[in-house]
C-alpha cells in the first residue's frame, strides 16, 4: 500500500483494481465471498499496520519472516480490531545463523551420573520438517531444539486387581550382599528414589542375573527398542555412540566411545519409561561379567499395582469415617490422594494430650492405643482400618488424649490444612454434615 | 445419519450402502466443514441436536469419497491431510477437512489401541464444543482408520511461537485463558484427562482462537487416577514420570510449562537428553531468565501450577478451574467473554481463501516402505477398531 495519502477516490480505485487483479488470478468459484474475504483481510492489514506504526517503531514483525509461507503483504500477526491493543508479539530478534536444530525429545540414553552423555542428538527420525535453527544467546539453553516435539508412550497398563488376574512380580533370590549393592546402586536414581520399602523390595526381587559369558558381546544396541534397565554386577562394559545415530555394520560401525561403565554403574534407565530406541551400544570388555536386568513392564507394573491398592484401601477406609460422609466421591478421592504415608516403630506417641490437633490419621497396619491422663489403662484401641484424630480437621481444640503406637505402625496422614486446601473452608464442609449422630462419642480424643 | 445406528459398524469390503446414503452423508458432513462456533451455554451443548449427530462412525463414507490435498501434520502415529469432498452437491463446494489417518499396523506395532479408542470416543463426547476440534465422523477401511474433523486453518500456535520467539503476556493470557476454560470443561464436565498440552496441539481457527487437536492421549478417567505413560518429555507431570499414578492435574502442570514457554521461547526443564529433562523436572524448581522479565503473577501462576506435589497444585485444590481464574494473572478477563469468543485472538491468521493451507508445513511424502496389515493381523485386531 502506497505511503502517500491518496485522495479517496484514489484509495477506491486502487482497491478495486487489485481485487480485480486478484479475482482474475484466482478464478474463484464463489466470488462474492472471495470478494467479502478479500476486503476483510485488507482492512486488517491495513488496521494492523496503522495499529503497529503507531504503537511499535520496530516493526515488530515483518511478514518477511514468513517467508514464503504468508502473502507478501500479509502480516501473520495482525491485531484483531476488537482487542486492538493486544498486540502479543515481542520483538523478533536476529536467530543466529549457525546452530542448526536438533530434536530434544530424540531418543537417548540414560547414563548414572555421567555428564558424557548430555550429547546425545537423535537420528531425526519423526522430526520436525521445518528448518528452525535455535538462535544462540537470549536465555536460550545451549543447542535448544526449535523444531516440532513428538509425543512418547509407554503400552497401556490397567492394574491387576482392577482386572481380576492374580499377577505377582518375578522374585529372584539373591544374596545379602548382593541385594545391599543393588540397592546402593538404584537407591540415588530418579526412577527409585521415592519407591516406599515394599516397591523397593518387589524390584529388587524382580531383578533377574543376566550372566555375559564372553568379551565383545553387545548388551544393547544403538537404534534397537530398548525395554530393560541394567545394572552391572560385574566386568567393565563400554559405551559407544554413532553419530548416525544407528550402529552400522562394519569395524567403525560402533561409533565413537563415549564412556565405561563399572560394578555397581546402570545403564538404560529411559527403558523404564517407554520404548525409545536405544541412544549407544554397550558393549562387554571381559569374560564372565554380570548384569542385573530389569523390564519396563515388570517395574511399571510393580509400581502401579501397589499404588492402585493403597489408594482402593484409602478409599474405602475414608468412606468408614462419619465425619466425612458427606463428601462426594470427587472429594474423597483428592482426601485419599493427599494422604501422606508414614511409619513408626512402637512406643511412638503419634498424638499428645492437650496439643493442638493437627492431622487426622487412618491405621493402615499395626496397633494403636489412647490413653487419658490420670489413667492406667487404655480408653481406646486401634486396629487396621480405623482412624483417629479427625476432629483436629475441623476445630483447633486440644487432643483430649494421647495416642501411642503399640506395636510398628503405618498410618495415613492428613493436616488440617491440607484437608482445607483440598476441600475448601472446614465451615462449609461441617454445614453439609448432620452428625448430631455424635462424633464425640466415637472419638476420645475430644472428652 | 444418528449414533445409534453409527455403531452398527461396517467394513469398506463388505459395505453395501446406497449411493443415497452416501450422498447424505456427504451433505452432512459438510455442515460442519467449518468447525463449531455455538453460542450455546457450556451446559447446554448436549441439547444441540447437531451435537448429537456428530462423532459417530460413518456409514458409506470411504477415503475414495475424498480429494487429499495436502499434509497438515505428522504426528507420532498419524498423518493429517486437508480433505474435500470428491463430487461435492453444488453448495458443498468450498468445504475443506481435516483427515486424520491412522495406519492400523502402527497403531498395533506401537501399542497405541487403546489410545486411538479412547480418542474416537472422547471426541465424539466432546464433539460440538467451541474450542476443540470437531470429530464429524469416522470410517475405517482394510488399512487404516480416519477421523474427518473441521479444518482448523490458522495452523499451529506452535509455529506462531516459533517464529515470534515468544508471546508477551497479553498474547499469553489469551491462550492461556481459553485452554483454562477447555480443561475446566475436560476435567470438571467430562472427567477426561487430556495429558498432551503442548504449542504443537493448538491450532488456530480464522478469528485467532485456539482449537484443542490431538486427543491421542485423552482419557475419560472421572476421580480415578490411570497409569500409563504418555505425553511430550518437556511436558510430563512429575507424577507421571515416576509412574505414581495421576490425574486431570497433569494438565495444570503442562498448563504451567505452556505459560513458560510462551513467555520465554523454551520450556523451562531442557536438555538434549530426555532423561536428563525428567532428572530435572521431579527435583529442580522452575528457574526464571532475567530476559525477558516476567511479571510476578505470571511466575507466580507458573510456579504454583509446576508444583511437583499435586495436593498443592493450582486447579488440583479446592475450586479447581475456578481457583485458576481467580489467579492475579488473570486479573482483569471477563471469563464469560472468553468462552463466547467476543474478542479476536492477537494472532489472525493470513487466510486469504478456505482451503488455504499456507499456515502449515509442508511435510515429506510418506515412506515408501511400510508394513502390511496381514490378514493374521486382521483376525487378530480388527474386533478392536470396531467402533471406527
Ligand atoms: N483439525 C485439524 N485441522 C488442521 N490441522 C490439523 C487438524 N488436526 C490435526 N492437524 C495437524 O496435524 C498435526 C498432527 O495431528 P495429531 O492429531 O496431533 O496427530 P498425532 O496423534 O499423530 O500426533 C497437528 O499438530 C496439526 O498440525
Amino acid at each position: 500500500m502506497p505511503p502517500q495519502t491518496p485522495s479517496l477516490s484514489n484509495i477506491y480505485t486502487d482497491a478495486i483494481n487489485s481485487l480485480t487483479q486478484e479475482v482474475l488470478k484466482e478464478q474463484p468459484r464463489d466470488i462474492i465471498q472471495y470478494c467479502a474475504n478479500y476486503f476483510n483481510k485488507q482492512l486488517e492489514i491495513e488496521r494492523t499496520r496503522s495499529l503497529y506504526q503507531s504503537t511499535i517503531s520496530t516493526a515488530a514483525m515483518a511478514s518477511s519472516t514468513f517467508p514464503g509461507r504468508m502473502g507478501t503483504n500479509a502480516n501473520p500477526f495482525g491485531s484483531g480490531l476488537d482487542s486492538g491493543s493486544n498486540i502479543g508479539i515481542t520483538k523478533v530478534a536476529e536467530e543466529d545463523e549457525n546452530d542448526t536444530i536438533t530434536s530434544p525429545t530424540t531418543p537417548s540414553f540414560g547414563f548414572k551420573g555421567n555428564s558424557t552423555f548430555g550429547d546425545f542428538g537423535g537420528d531425526g527420525a519423526g522430526g520436525p520438517p521445518s528448518s528452525w535453527k535455535a538462535p544462540s544467546g537470549d536465555g536460550f539453553p545451549a543447542h535448544y531444539g526449535m523444531g516440532r516435539r513428538t509425543s512418547v508412550s509407554a503400552e497401556s497398563l490397567n492394574p491387576t486387581a482392577s482386572l481380576n488376574e492374580n499377577w505377582s512380580p518375578p522374585f529372584h533370590q539373591k544374596t545379602e550382599d548382593q541385594l545391599a549393592r543393588l540397592k546402593r546402586s538404584i537407591s540415588t536414581n530418579f526412577l527409585f528414589s521415592h519407591l516406599d520399602d515394599e516397591q523397593s523390595n518387589q524390584v529388587l526381587g524382580a531383578l533377574v542375573e543376566k550372566p555375559i559369558p564372553a568379551k565383545g558381546i553387545k548388551v544393547i544396541t544403538q537404534g534397537d527398542q530398548g525395554d530393560f534397565f541394567y545394572v552391572v554386577e560385574k566386568g567393565i562394559f563400554e559405551v559407544f555412540k554413532n553419530n548416525s545415530g544407528v550402529l552400522q555394520p562394519g569395524a567403525d560401525g560402533l561409533g565413537m566411545k563415549v564412556a565405561t561403565i563399572e560394578s555397581g554403574g546402570s545403564f538404560g534407565e529411559l527403558a523404564l519409561m517407554y520404548g525409545a530406541p536405544r541412544a549407544a551400544t554397550v558393549v562387554s570388555t571381559e569374560a564372565s561379567s554380570t548384569l542385573w536386568a530389569l523390564d519396563r513392564i515388570t517395574f511399571r507394573r510393580i509400581l502401579m499395582d501397589s499404588t492402585f491398592q493403597r489408594r482402593r484401601l484409602y478409599e474405602s477406609f475414608l468412606e468408614e469415617v462419619p465425619l466425612l460422609f458427606t463428601l462426594d466421591k470427587y472429594e474423597r478421592s483428592k482426601v485419599a490422594d493427599a494422604l501422606d504415608t508414614q511409619k513408626y516403630p512402637a512406643g511412638t506417641t503419634m498424638i499428645k494430650e492437650g496439643d493442638a490437633g493437627e492431622a487426622f490419621y487412618l491405621l493402615e497396619s499395626g496397633e494403636c492405643e489412647a490413653y487419658k491422663a490420670g489413667k492406667e489403662e487404655p480408653v481406646m484401641y486401634y486396629k487396621k482400618g480405623d482412624y483417629f484424630g479427625e476432629l483436629a480437621l475441623l476445630n483447633d481444640a486440644p487432643r483430649a488424649a494421647s495416642v501411642i503406637s503399640k506395636t510398628e505402625v503405618k498410618v495415613a496422614t492428613l493436616g488440617k490444612d491440607g484437608f482445607q486446601r483440598l476441600l475448601g473452608p472446614v465451615e462449609s464442609i461441617m454445614r453439609r454434615t448432620k452428625y448430631e449422630t455424635g462424633v464425640e462419642d466415637i472419638d476420645p480424643l475430644t472428652k | 445419519m444418528h449414533k445409534a445406528t453409527a455403531l452398527l459398524h461396517h467394513h469398506s469390503s463388505s459395505k453395501e450402502v446406497s449411493l443415497e446414503v452416501i450422498e447424505q452423508e456427504k451433505h452432512f458432513v459438510a455442515q460442519f466443514a467449518d468447525g463449531s462456533h455455538t453460542q450455546l451455554p457450556v451446559d447446554r451443548l448436549k441439547e444441540d441436536p447437531q451435537n448429537k449427530q456428530l462423532g459417530g462412525s460413518s456409514r458409506g463414507l470411504n477415503v475414495t469419497d475424498f480429494d487429499l490435498l495436502k499434509t497438515l501434520g505428522t504426528g507420532t502415529f498419524a498423518r493429517v491431510w486437508l480433505v474435500r469432498l470428491k463430487n461435492p452437491a453444488e453448495e458443498d463446494r468450498d468445504k475443506f477437512f481435516a483427515l486424520k489417518v491412522l495406519r492400523k499396523v502402527d497403531v498395533i506395532k506401537l501399542k497405541q489401541v487403546d489410545h486411538v479408542n479412547h480418542e474416537r470416543s472422547v471426541l465424539a463426547d466432546v464433539a460440538g464444543y467451541p474450542f476443540i476440534t470437531t470429530l464429524i465422523t469416522s470410517f475405517s477401511d482394510h488399512d487404516s482408520l480416519y477421523m474427518l474433523l473441521d479444518y482448523c486453518p490458522g495452523g499451529e500456535v506452535f509455529t506462531y511461537l516459533r517464529k515470534a520467539k515468544r508471546f508477551d503476556e497479553t498474547a499469553a493470557r489469551f491462550y492461556a485463558a481459553e485452554i483454562v476454560v477447555i480443561l475446566e470443561f475436560l476435567h470438571e464436565r467430562e472427567g477426561v484427562a487430556y495429558r498432551d498440552l503442548k504449542p504443537e496441539n493448538l491450532l488456530l481457527d480464522a478469528d485467532g482462537h485456539i482449537k484443542l487437536v490431538d486427543f491421542g492421549f485423552a482419557k475419560k478417567i472421572g476421580n480415578r487416577e490411570t497409569y500409563t505413560l504418555c505425553g511430550t518429555p518437556e511436558y510430563l507431570a512429575p507424577e507421571v514420570i515416576q509412574s505414581k499414578g495421576h490425574t486431570t492435574a497433569v494438565d495444570w502442570w503442562a498448563l504451567g510449562i505452556l505459560i513458560y514457554e510462551f513467555l520465554t521461547g523454551y520450556p523451562p526443564f531442557w536438555n538434549q537428553n530426555p532423561i536428563e529433562i525428567y532428572k530435572q523436572i521431579v527435583s529442580k524448581p522452575v528457574h526464571f531468565p532475567d530476559s525477558p522479565s516476567i511479571s510476578p503473577e505470571a511466575k507466580d501462576i507458573i510456579r504454583q501450577f509446576c508444583t511437583v506435589n499435586r495436593s498443592h497444585r493450582l486447579g488440583n485444590m479446592a475450586g479447581r478451574a475456578e481457583s485458576v481464574k481467580a489467579h492475579p494473572f488473570f486479573h482483569g478477563v471477563n471469563w464469560d467473554d472468553v468462552y463466547y469468543r467476543k474478542h479476536r485472538g492477537p494472532i489472525i491468521p493470513p487466510l486469504r481463501h478456505k482451503g488455504d493451507a499456507t499456515c502449515f508445513d509442508d511435510y515429506p511424502d510418506d515412506k515408501a516402505h511400510r508394513d502390511a496389515y496381514t490378514h493374521d493381523l486382521q483376525r487378530k485386531w480388527d474386533n478392536h477398531f470396531k467402533d471406527f
